[in-house]
Parts: C-alpha cells; sequence; structure tokens
C-alpha cells in the first residue's frame, strides 16, 4: 500500500520519539529533502534513515547523514545520496563512528565539488576502497579529502590513495603514515607510476638544456598521455612546448634521453623553423612529408650548429629497410635515411627523397624546400597507392613532435583530429592573453571538471558574505575628535585562484628570485658577530689593548673599553604585508602593459618567498571599502598559517574592488600584529592612491584619520611602512606615514623587485 | 723599503680586445684611481699585471675579505720588547714608495674600511695615520685600483656612492668568440679548433646566466679544460672536471649542461 511521504515522515517520527536529534534535524532540511529527492526517492530516503536510526550505529552518524543527504543528492542525484546511508554504516562498522560521522559531511563537500555524478561515483568508490582495505586511514583521508581533490582532480585523488594502500600493504602503520603525511613529494607522484620518468622531474633540466643551446625559455606545459593506442608526441604552438607529462613504455635511463631529444627537436624547430606553411590544397599525406623533411632540415641545421645533437637523435631511428609497405613504416624509414646520410635504404621512393634532400644541402636555410621536396615525394606516395590514415598516424620516433606549430590552420582544410589539438592550442593562447588566474588548465579532462568547480566558485563569489568583526573609530579632524564605532570592519573569505599561476610569478623573475634566495642564506644565518672595544667581554682586544698601552706610555688616560666578544643575534620580527585592492589597482600601468594589481601581487608573491625562506611569521591581508560600513578586510595568509597553495590561490584570487578607506583597515591589522610577541613589528602597506570612500566627500578627511591611526600604531609597538605606488603621492603619503616612513616608486612596473631589496634594507637596519 | 718584490719581471700574457690598455695608460698618466669592472675570471686581474709589467711599476694586490679592517690595509702597532712598533699595512707600503695598489674585490671589505681611501683618491692624495699622527703624501708613482664585480652586487654589499664617483671605470667581459678563442689556445697550449669548441663550450653555460648558474663558465675555466686536454685528458673529461663540476651543485643544471656540452663536441 502506497502512503505518501508526509505519512512516512510522521510515522517515522513516531517510531523514534527518544531522538529528538533526529527529529530536529529532519524538520530542518525537510524542505531541501522534498526538492532534492523526487517523487518516490523521497519515501525510499526515509526508508533509509529509518533504516539507520534504528542500527546500532551512532547517533551522530545518522544525524550527521540526515543532514548532508540532501545536499548531496542535488549536486550528485538521489542514487548516490541512498548509497551513502549504505556506506555509513559499513563504515561505522569498519572503522568508527568518528568516521562515519564525517563521511557524510566530506561526502556532501565533494559531491558539491565535484558537481557531477559520474566524478562523485568514483570518488565514492575510492573511498570504498579505502574502508574495506584500510579502515584505520579512513578518518585521516577524509580530513583531507576537500584540500586534495583541489589539487589533484578526482583521477589524481583516486591515484594518490589507491598507491598508499598500495604501499602500506599489510602494515596498518605505514598506511596511516602514508595518509597523513604532507610533503608534496606524495602528491607529485601520485600521478604515475614509481619508476617512470615525469615531465616534472626533467622540466627543469629540460629548460636549462635549451636555454643553453639557444638561450630560450618558452613555456612547457604537460600533455597528458593520451589513448593508448596512439602515444602521445610533443607539440609546440604559439611559442608554448607541450610535452607528454610521461613516455610510457620506456625505462628511465631511456626515458630520459627522450625528452632530451624531445625538448631539442621543438627547441630546433623554434630556432629554425621561421615561417609556417599555408595549408591551402595540400593533403595529409603531402603535409606529414613536408613535416617530415622540415624535421630533417631544422635538424640538420641544428647540428651544424651542435654536432653532438646527432648522437642524441639518431639512436631513436630504428626503421630497417625492410617490413611493409605502409605509409608509416616508409616514412620512418624515410626520416631514418635523411638524419643519417651514411644510411642505405633499397627503396626507391626512399632514395629519391634522399638524393633530393642532399642535392638541396647548400640551400637547407630555405624551409620552401621541405615544401618542394616534401610536396614531391608525396605525390609520389600517393600514387603507390599505400595505406595512410591521417587518424592513426603518429609521427615516428618517438621525439619527434607532432609538427602541429609548422602549419597555418584554416577550418576547411585541416583533419578532424589535428583541428581538436589545435582549438586546444588556441584556447591556451586565449587564456594566456587573458592571463587569467585559472589558465594554467591544461588537460582536456581537466576542463570539464575545471568548468564545474569554477561555476561552483562563482556562486559562491557571489553570494559573498562577510562576518562583521569590529568598529573602529574614525578622527574628524575638524572637529579634533574621534568619532567613536564610527567605521565597520567585516571580514570576507578571500576568493581563491590556482596557486600556480603564484609559482610562476617566481619564475618570470629568475635573477631576482635567485637574489633573493641568495639574501635570504645570508640574512638567515645568525653569524655571530664580533664586539669590539667593550667594556666587559670573552678576551682582550688586542687593537684597543695597544692603543691603552700607548695611551698609558704617552701619559693619556687609557680608554678602559680594551675587550671583544661574539655575538649571534637572532632576528625576530613579525611581518603584516597590507595590500590595498581597491577598484583603482585595476589601472594598467603605463609602460609595462599590466595591472597595478598583478605588479602588488607579483611583488608579494616575491616578498613571501623571500619571508618564508628567511622563517620571519608574516600575514598577508588585504582591504579595500565600501562606506564606513563595509569596510572589507581579507585574509589571504594569517600569521600561524603556512605559506602553502592555500595562501597562494588567496594571493593569486585578489581583484580589485570598492574604495581605500585605509584608517579602519590601518587599526584592524594594527591590533592584530600588536598581539603578536615579537621583538619588533613591521606592518607594511601597499598602496597605490589616495584614501577616498564613497560616502567622504572631503578628500582631507580620510587622509587625516589614516595619520591618526598611523600615531595610535606608534602607541601599540607597530612599525608603519608605507610603499606608495601612486607617482604624485608624496603629499599626502608622507603626510600620512611621515617622510622617513614612506617610499616611492616612481616606475610601478619595478615594484616586484623593489619591494624585496626594501624588506632586507628594513632587516638590515 | 724597496719594493722589488713587487715588480713583475716577465711580461704577462694579455690580449687586448679592446682599447682598455690605451684607456688605462692614460689613467696612469694622470694617476687617475681606476675600477676594473666585471665578472670573475675575465681578465681583471691579470690586466692590472700586464700593465704593472709594462708600466714598470711594483704592483702591491690586497685580496680583499668580509672581515677586512682598516688597520689591515693601513698598518698597525705591534708589540715588541722595547714598546709598540709600527707595522705599514700594504697599502701604506703602496703610498709610501710608490706602486700601483690593487684592492681585488673591493666590495667584500666592510664599508668603514673603504672609506680610509677617500683621501687618497681625489687630488689631496695622502693617507693621514691617526693612529700614529702622520700623514703620508703619496709617492709620485702610486696609483690605487680596484676590482668590482656587479654580479656579486647586492643591496647589502654595494659600494658607497661617494666612493664610487671617486674612480674611471673600465668594464671587463668575456672577450668575443675569436679573440676567447685565441687567448685560450695561447694560454692552455691547445690548437686554435679546440680552443673554439671551449669557447662554443663556454657560451652554452653563459646562456644559462641567470637561469640557474650565477655566472657562466669563465675564460679561466676554459683555459683550465684546455690545460687538462694538453695533458692528456678527453675533452669530455676535462669539460668535466674544469667546468660542470666547479660551477654548480645543482643535479639538474649539471644534466643540462652535461647534455649541452656533448652537444656541442
Amino acid at each position: 500500500m502506497a502512503s505518501s511521504p508526509l505519512d512516512r515522515k510522521r510515522r517515522l517520527l513516531e517510531a523514534l520519539p527518544d531522538q529528538p536529534e533526529f527529529v530536529s534535524t529532519l524538520d530542518l532540511v525537510w524542505r531541501q529533502a522534498q526538492s532534492s529527492f523526487p517523487g518516490a526517492r523521497l519515501g525510499e530516503w526515509l526508508e533509509a534513515c529509518h533504516g539507520l536510526a534504528e542500527s546500532d550505529v551512532g547517533r551522530d552518524c545518522v544525524v550527521s547523514y540526515v543532514r548532508s543527504a540532501p545536499a548531496i543528492a542535488s549536486a550528485a542525484g538521489a542514487d548516490a545520496a541512498l548509497s551513502i546511508a549504505r556506506m555509513v554504516s559499513e563504515t561505522a562498522a569498519r572503522a568508527g563512528d568518528r568516521a562515519a560521522a564525517s563521511l557524510a559531511m566530506v561526502a556532501s563537500r565533494a559531491a558539491r565539488r565535484l558537481a557531477n555524478g559520474a566524478a562523485f561515483a568514483e570518488w565514492l568508490r575510492v573511498i570504498q576502497i579505502v574502508v574495506a582495505a584500510a579502515p584505520e586511514s579512513v578518518t585521516p583521508l577524509l580530513d583531507r579529502s576537500e584540500s586534495l581533490l583541489q589539487e589533484l582532480g578526482v583521477q589524481g585523488f583516486e591515484a594518490w590513495v589507491l598507491n598508499g594502500v598500495r604501499q602500506g600493504a599489510t602494515d596498518p602503520q605505514k598506511r596511516l603514515a602514508f595518509f597523513t603525511r604532507r610533503d608534496q613529494q606524495t602528491l607529485r607522484t601520485a600521478s604515475h607510476e614509481e619508476d617512470e620518468v615525469s615531465l616534472s622531474d626533467v622540466e627543469r633540466q629540460l629548460k636549462a638544456f635549451i636555454m643553453a643551446l639557444w638561450h630560450m625559455a618558452p613555456p612547457i606545459r604537460a600533455l597528458s598521455n593520451g589513448a593508448p593506442d596512439r602515444p602521445r608526441r610533443a607539440s609546440f604552438a604559439n611559442g608554448i612546448v607541450r610535452l607528454p607529462s610521461s613516455f610510457r613504455g620506456h625505462s628511465r635511463d631511456e626515458a630520459s634521453l627522450l625528452y632530451s631529444a624531445a625538448i631539442a627537436h621543438v627547441a630546433a624547430h623554434l630556432q629554425f623553423s621561421r615561417m609556417k606553411f599555408a595549408i591551402g590544397s595540400l593533403k595529409p599525406l603531402q603535409m606529414a612529408l613536408i613535416s617530415l623533411i622540415e624535421d630533417a632540415r631544422i635538424e640538420h641545421l641544428a647540428m651544424r650548429q651542435f654536432p653532438g645533437l646527432g648522437r642524441l637523435w639518431r639512436p631513436f631511428h630504428i626503421a630497417m629497410p625492410s617490413g611493409a609497405l605502409t605509409a608509416p613504416a616508409l616514412m620512418a624509414r624515410l626520416a631514418r635515411a635523411l638524419i643519417d646520410p651514411g644510411h642505405a635504404d633499397d627503396n626507391g621512393w626512399i632514395q629519391k627523397g634522399q638524393e633530393m634532400f642532399f642535392a638541396e644541402e647548400a640551400r637547407w636555410e630555405d624551409p620552401g624546400i621541405s615544401r618542394s621536396i616534401g610536396g614531391l615525394l608525396g605525390n609520389d606516395l600517393g600514387q603507390m597507392r599505400v595505406q595512410f590514415n591521417a587518424r592513426t598516424y603518429s609521427v615516428e620516433p618517438a621525439y619527434r613532435d607532432d609538427n602541429q606549430g609548422l602549419w597555418v590552420f584554416d577550418d576547411a582544410g585541416a583533419p578532424a583530429d589535428e583541428q581538436e589539438t589545435i582549438l586546444e592550442a588556441v584556447r591556451f593562447e586565449r587564456e594566456d592573453d587573458a592571463e587569467q588566474p585559472d589558465r594554467e588548465r591544461e588537460t582536456p579532462e581537466d576542463d570539464a571538471d575545471g568548468q564545474e568547480a569554477n561555476r561552483a566558485a562563482l556562486v559562491e563569489v557571489d553570494s559573498e558574505v562577510g562576518i562583521p568583526v569590529a568598529r573602529y573609530p574614525e578622527w574628524d579632524f575638524l572637529i579634533g575628535r574621534e568619532r567613536p564605532q564610527w567605521a565597520t570592519l567585516v571580514e570576507y573569505e578571500a576568493s581563491e585562484g590556482q596557486a600556480d599561476a603564484v609559482e610562476d610569478i617566481l619564475h618570470r623573475y629568475p635573477v631576482l628570485e635567485q637574489r633573493i634566495t641568495k639574501l635570504v642564506r645570508s640574512a638567515k644565518v645568525s653569524r655571530p658577530q664580533r664586539l669590539r672595544r667593550q667594556q666587559e667581554g670573552d678576551r682582550l682586544d688586542l687593537d684597543a689593548c695597544i692603543g691603552a698601552a700607548i695611551d698609558q706610555r704617552l701619559g693619556d688616560t687609557p680608554d678602559p673599553r680594551i675587550y671583544a666578544r661574539l655575538e649571534r643575534r637572532f632576528r625576530d620580527l613579525s611581518v603584516l604585508l597590507l595590500l590595498d585592492v581597491s577598484q583603482s589597482t585595476n589601472d594598467v600601468v603605463p609602460g609595462a602593459g599590466r595591472k597595478v594589481i598583478e605588479l602588488e601581487r607579483e611583488a608579494t608573491a616575491l616578498l613571501a618567498h623571500a619571508m618564508a625562506g628567511l622563517g620571519d611569521p608574516f600575514a598577508i591581508h588585504a582591504f579595500c571599502s565600501d562606506t564606513r560600513a563595509d569596510v572589507r578586510y581579507y585574509r589571504l595568509k594569517a600569521f600561524d598559517a603556512p605559506y602553502g597553495p592555500a595562501a597562494k590561490r588567496h594571493l593569486a584570487g585578489i581583484s580589485g574592488r570598492f574604495s581605500t578607506r585605509m584608517g579602519a583597515a590601518l587599526r584592524h591589522a594594527g591590533r592584530e600584529l600588536s598581539a603578536r610577541m615579537s621583538y619588533r613589528r613591521l606592518l607594511l602597506i601597499i598602496s597605490d592612491g589616495e584614501p577616498s570612500d564613497v560616502d567622504v566627500a572631503d578628500r582631507r578627511y580620510l587622509v587625516e584619520d589614516a595619520r591618526q591611526a598611523v600615531k595610535s600604531m606608534a602607541r601599540l609597538g607597530v612599525d608603519v611602512f608605507c610603499v606608495g605606488l601612486d607617482a604624485g603621492g608624496d603629499n599626502y603619503l608622507t603626510r600620512i606615514f611621515g617622510r622617513r616612513n614612506v617610499l616611492q616608486i616612481d616606475r610601478v612596473e619595478r615594484l616586484p623587485e623593489k619591494l624585496s631589496m626594501l624588506y632586507f634594507r628594513l632587516l638590515g637596519s | 723599503m724597496d719594493l722589488r718584490h713587487y715588480v713583475i719581471a716577465h711580461e704577462p700574457y694579455y690580449r687586448a680586445a679592446a682599447d682598455e690598455v690605451d684607456l688605462f695608460q692614460a689613467a696612469y698618466a694622470d694617476r687617475m684611481p681606476m675600477m676594473l669592472k666585471g665578472p670573475t675570471g675575465s681578465g681583471k686581474t691579470r690586466f692590472v699585471e700586464h700593465l704593472a709589467w709594462k708600466l714598470g711599476k711594483p704592483l702591491i694586490t690586497v685580496a680583499c675579505h668580509e672581515d677586512m679592517t682598516a688597520s689591515d690595509l693601513v698598518g698597525r702597532f705591534l708589540l715588541d720588547a722595547q714598546g709598540t712598533l709600527w707595522h705599514d699595512g700594504p697599502l701604506t707600503l703602496a703610498v709610501r714608495y710608490g706602486a700601483i695598489c690593487y684592492l681585488d674585490e673591493i666590495v667584500e671589505a666592510r664599508q668603514d674600511t673603504t672609506v680610509v681611501i677617500h683621501p687618497l683618491t681625489d687630488d689631496r692624495r695622502i693617507l693621514p695615520l691617526e693612529k700614529k699622527g702622520e700623514v703620508i703624501h703619496a709617492h709620485p708613482d702610486f696609483q690605487l685600483v680596484i676590482s668590482y664585480n656587479p654580479g656579486y652586487q647586492s643591496v647589502l654589499k654595494d659600494l658607497k656612492e661617494s666612493t664610487k664617483q671617486r674612480f674611471g671605470a673600465i668594464q671587463f667581459d668575456y672577450p668575443p668568440s675569436a679573440i676567447e678563442a685565441e687567448i685560450v689556445a695561447h694560454e692552455a697550449g691547445v690548437d686554435r679548433n679546440l680552443a673554439q669548441q671551449l669557447v662554443g663550450i663556454a657560451e652554452r653555460s653563459r646562456n644559462l646566466k641567470g637561469h640557474g648558474l650565477e655566472e657562466g663558465a669563465s675564460t679561466r675555466m676554459l683555459i683550465q679544460a684546455g690545460r687538462l686536454v694538453s695533458r692528456g685528458a678527453s675533452l669530455q673529461a676535462a669539460c668535466r672536471t674544469a667546468i660542470v663540476l666547479p660551477i654548480t651543485d645543482d643535479e639538474d643544471i649539471r644534466a643540462a649542461l652535461t647534455a649541452a656540452i656533448s652537444a656541442c663536441l
């Protein structure tokens, strides 16, 4: 007999009179549940709740499940929410109530993040495996699930978790250690097998290699491994080099060589393939051959300059002059015949190609010969009626790239699959141009997930809600008094960007980064300092002694300070970096072509890199304001948080909005800083303009208020230093901070290097 | 006291890349203090030696270090049985008896140390010995030369503006590849082809400056590699011993440099 869900609910509640918490929770989510469990599923869900409530699972688990299930159902479907009921009881039985209680909660967050039923099912499956195979590790894993998903995506998450389960094998302690360990290394190795060389292992080396050869530093990106039937090849387009994230099926040494050969080949293209070919009416086979001749041409040019490259490339050419007469096989043989003039092949077509190519040796500088020779050979091969399938064709040998970068594609001419790849490239380019913080998404698979995640993030931003934390007075210079409780400071959750964008900043300033590292090293070691001419000390200062003896003989009064001692000076300093993120920071800096806020971000990233290296406790906060009722304050990095991916994501996520009500932000930052137990407390503020707000007409008012705030900092024992980015800001900034505590940067594009150097200077003083 | 020991007897080899020899001679004629700027191993010290030989003046070289005090340059009282005894420092020797005084890597010295050279480097040309109560008027042959490597320069170690502006400067850099090959061939005793290859290798490493290396391989390094080859080492091994291993401890950069070197051969 079917009954309405409402009846079912009533009966369920009646059946559990001794569980008031359950009842109230169900009431709380009832409305949401009605909309997220369609039709009969609502009844099924109630059934599941009932079952859980009556089982011997802890009450917390049940309540947490009831609370989370509707959210899971709306994000990942009712089935997922129902299957979690079964998992909760299973988890409780195997891993304990605590794990089971957090399972439902974490699952609802994961469902929201993944925002797609299939990915969530995958996540659930992974958790299920851990529940079954490593119950002791369920709780630590769940605790980290959120951040792991963010870092690795669901596939990476799976790889990492399975790796942990396998490494721990039968030893629960070992497994537990793996899942609680927080180093990045375990995460990085998550995505590939242990004996495999991945791009991230050799990337630095490859970059240095081509930098040494041709002084070029194209950005290198990883390509995910494609379908198993068609091996991935390197690729370059629009100045970006993409290499497979790993070369499957090659041993460690071989793969390293393969990477070196591939990057040298691509770099040779960048160096010598200076023009792109138009496709016109060319057939795919002709394109492949023209590319092949071009490959040989640029390799020979490169070998003229660096003969040793031949030793790197030739061993990969293993095509023998025998075997089936298919197009790919013939082309591999031709490639070998072209790189190695001594290689003899009995095939007439290959001999012809070899002769034609080497006859043009004097004209190798000219890319036109690739086109003419390749076109002719393509015609010949076409007449030989050999099989060629552009879809499955993959360039041989493995170090060569797919030659996408050689061609100008128009929509009509490109084979479908190549177009696909090109579209990818175009997308990269667009993202790069826009300098969006999330431009680092690379693989198509990631894209889908990433967009979903972004959509979710956007919704959060729109509904941004801050928590008012304090009211600060404001100084009114006209009445010469403070207006009490005037400005309300509201703390907002900082929005997130991609941490990689911040990492990239360091790569953009290699010289500066190195200099900072060096300065950090010299500043960090608290070197013993010899203090001479002291009243007391553990040894005699010879110079002072001699001086005293001479004075004595001359009949003068000797200086009694004749001792020396060694002392180690330690640094004890807390720094709070306060960024102005008002609307005006969106202005583009003339000459730099970038926005003020981007320069602020870069400067902050470099400085944070230095401070993290020094081990000084530091925080990064940001502020803007929208009237005195809403002085917005963001904590990008708190004092006790590490400067890790979370802080970097926050830093990448800053954007400029609203106005600059400096006083309240200064007071708030100062209050926090004054609570630090440090010998020296430094508040470093970066501002690009005059304090202003939409509800204040008098320009002087906020300036005077900020001045008053700075004065009060001194009473709190906080040193304030301002870096001004407004070339004309001399007047009011010196008014606010005092002449000695302001550094004007007239060329804002130099902020990144200036800021860190300034910091070291402040340290030295 | 005579400075015979400081006189350079045989001509040190120096291959001019531009007009630096003439410039320096002109500067010496006026006793203008000179500053030699440039990366390590680019021939600054050799240049001074060559010029001292050419001018026939004694050369007193002081390698500056971070613990160096003014007394290390100027001199100090020592104790002896009778009491105290003044001992001239290297700078005082040069000033008193007329020599070219060459302060190598002057930025390494503490800033207060460098101030003692101020009265010597303007038209006063005097060295006051405060402790001794003596003012030395510089010998007519005296000239001050310092070397200065802007590559090492950091905010913490830089010459004072007031010091910098007293000097004329000559910029040293790695010479153009043909000249550098000639130098390597001469100094290491290898043939031109090999020297040219070594210079090609050096260019690879200089490309890495700021991208993993603090400084590329210097001419000095090439000469050392060349010498190893002329003593029978293979070129690969010589480059490894004289260039790759000394220049960096970074595994990745070493591997990249090794690969780039083998591409050159």
